[in-house]
């Protein structure tokens, strides 16, 4: 191992800084707001905050050289703001977080992404959604969320999972609460769990025509509906649910410091895994760079960097382009970089490039749940009551 | 129902093939044939698998003649067999066993028989009749019902569902992802073997209601 002196990863002088946030700015603005300022003060402090705290963030980001830090408070805040406004739309809509039978029947049940790739082979087969949601229109509607999902997978590939996963910021936070972690070694075999998920839940999606998945594992549902407890049967989901939920979103993310739902479970991510490929960016490592000392190994929040990972120059495939790799290598041997280009080439274009689509998609996509949970927040502080 | 042999196939087809590719493709490899000529040998393995599938399937209906039919409620055997194999499954799934793919005893026999043309498709059978766990499960299903064509159909909508997963197979390239899917496979097959225990406990349940 070569001992060279530690190299901080670059950021951008600050007139290109400055530049490039001030692009971002308009375009968050104009997105943020839908081109009208808006007359309620929440409304308006809800807009503001949101803008200075997304460009802020963005500006860091670029400056400082420093990724998922910066990306991590925009995730998290995500994951948290989404809270705060689903659990509220609920109780206005529904009166309480619990799905009845009436409003499945109605197909009022919001679409996550998380239910896509059980929807994809029954949509092929039967030419229907196996889901009791809204096409169109309505909250968190189908259409939108498969918009959004192309969009991004194209973009993106899995970078979905640390940019725009708006569960994600979960575990991802968690995973952040003590220094060091406390379980350190895991069985690298457990990331090909969620493949394993994943083959289930296509299959017995396809043979029964159910999200398996949403109805028996996610561990989401804890914090955002889930059906009323009426019979034996949903009691057992709702105890597996649960238990997935402080297991593996919170318990074991603080004591191994990794994001263990999505490296160990999620069925989502999986399938993203596999876009990983037909994606334009990618992490790599610069072997003439590398000095081995398998920080990365040690800091990957999803297992996706290995001894192998090392010698190939490559992350494997469940790389979520988070960028704690890139943050912490002492060396800065490993980059952002676009395929088909030269590893050793020009990283911090590279970057750029794909930092300005990754927080334009996460900016876009999170403005309105995060204007909504401050909205809220404002709500309950001034009334007492986060619900109109 | 009879959609639920397909379902079990299509889950456990990637164990079937990880451990009984360790017979095919050595066997290939050492033939040095085309892509085609593999795929025909492929084609005689599966023949071979078939006939195991339906002698099984065989087994299965004459279980079912001689044993449920003099019960009065099928849903306590069938629930405590869904139960048994289902841990089964769920051993063989996380914990390291030997492969309990019959055809791999074939790698010696490989050696000794002087007729090619018969490998593949003895191969087949003896990995057809093999008794692991995802062919009791199957075997469950099919003698939970009463009729020969129902447990035959059952076993050749089993046999259609692992099959697809050996359609990549001539493609030696492939077996580059062999270890991961057989992890994954494997894994799967718990997973398998999880819903197969929460419906045998059902199974039970509504069974010892019936009685």
């Amino acid at each position: 191992m070569r001992t060279d002196t530690h190299q901080a990863p670059q950021g951008e002088g600050k007139g290109r800084t400055i530049i490039l946030t001030v692009m971002m700015a308009v375009i968050t603005a104009i997105m943020f707001s839908h081109g009208k300022i808006p007359q309620d003060p929440k409304e308006a402090i809800a807009l503001i905050v949101t803008f200075l705290f997304a460009n802020t963030l963005f500006f860091l980001l670029i400056y400082t050289g420093k990724t998922d830090r910066y990306r991590a408070v925009y995730f998290s805040t995500f994951a948290v703001a989404l809270i705060i406004s689903f659990i509220s739309h609920m109780f206005e809509a529904r009166g309480s977080m619990s799905l009845s039978e009436a409003k499945v029947l109605q197909c009022e049940v919001p679409f996550c992404h998380l239910v896509i790739p059980m929807t994809l082979v029954p949509m092929a087969l039967t030419k229907t959604i196996i889901f009791p949601g809204s096409l169109i229109g309505g909250y968190a509607s189908i259409a939108s969320m498969f918009v959004l999902w192309i969009g991004a997978t194209l973009a993106l590939g899995r970078g979905f999972c640390s940019w725009g996963c708006f569960y994600g910021g979960l575990d991802d936070g968690f995973s952040r609460v003590l220094k060091r972690p406390v379980i350190k070694k895991i069985n690298p075999k457990w990331i090909y769990l969620p493949f394993a998920v994943l083959l289930f839940v296509v299959l017995t999606a396809a043979a029964y025509l159910s999200p398996t998945y949403c109805t028996w594992f996610c561990p989401f549902k804890a914090v955002t509906e889930f059906e009323a407890v009426t019979s034996t049967k949903i009691l057992i989901q709702t105890i597996i649910f649960v238990s997935l939920f402080i297991g593996l979103v919170i318990v074991l993310p603080i004591l191994t410091k990794r994001r263990t739902q999505c490296a160990f479970l999620c069925p989502f991510g999986a399938m993203q895994s596999l876009t990983n490929k037909i994606n334009v960016f990618d992490v790599r490592i610069d072997k003439e760079k590398c000095v081995k000392c398998k920080r990365c190994i040690q800091v990957c929040p999803t297992l996706s960097m290995s001894e192998e990972s090392l010698e190939q120059g490559r992350p494997r495939i469940t790389c979520m382009k988070c960028g704690k790799c890139i943050d912490n290598c002492p060396k800065g041997a490993i980059s952002y970089h676009v395929k088909g280009t030269d590893v050793a080439g020009n990283n911090r274009a590279y970057r750029l490039l794909f930092l300005f689509a990754a927080f334009l998609f996460i900016s876009i996509f999170s403005s309105h749940i995060i204007q909504d949970g401050i909205i809220r927040v404002l709500k309950l502080i001034t009334t007492g009551s986060m619900i109109s | 129902m009879l959609m639920q042999g397909l379902f079990l196939g299509l889950s456990n087809g990637v164990t079937c093939v990880a451990y009984c590719t360790p017979v095919l493709i050595p066997y290939m490899l050492g033939e040095g044939k085309s892509v085609a000529q593999n795929f025909l040998a492929l084609s005689q393995f599966l023949l071979g698998r078939l006939a195991g599938y339906l002698a099984f399937a065989f087994v299965a209906w004459l279980i079912n003649l001689s044993v449920l039919e003099r019960l009065g409620s099928k849903g306590l055997l069938i629930g405590a067999l869904y139960i048994i194999f289902s841990c089964f499954l769920m051993v063989y799934a996380f914990f390291k066993t030997d492969a309990p793919c019959a055809a791999r005893s074939i790698g010696y026999i490989a050696g000794k028989i002087k007729v090619p043309f018969l490998i593949p498709i003895l191969a087949g059978l003896l990995s057809g009749l093999a008794f692991c766990p995802p062919f009791l499960l199957a075997m469950t299903d099919a003698a939970s019902e009463g009729s020969l064509s129902y447990s035959l159909f059952f076993f050749f909508m089993f046999f259609i569902g692992t099959s697809i997963f050996f359609i990549p197979i001539p493609f030696v390239g492939m077996l580059r992802r062999l270890t991961a899917l057989r992890i994954i496979g494997k894994m799967a097959a718990g997973i398998v073997g999880l819903y197969y225990l929460y419906a045998g406990i059902i199974t039970v349940i509504a069974g010892v209601k019936g009685i």
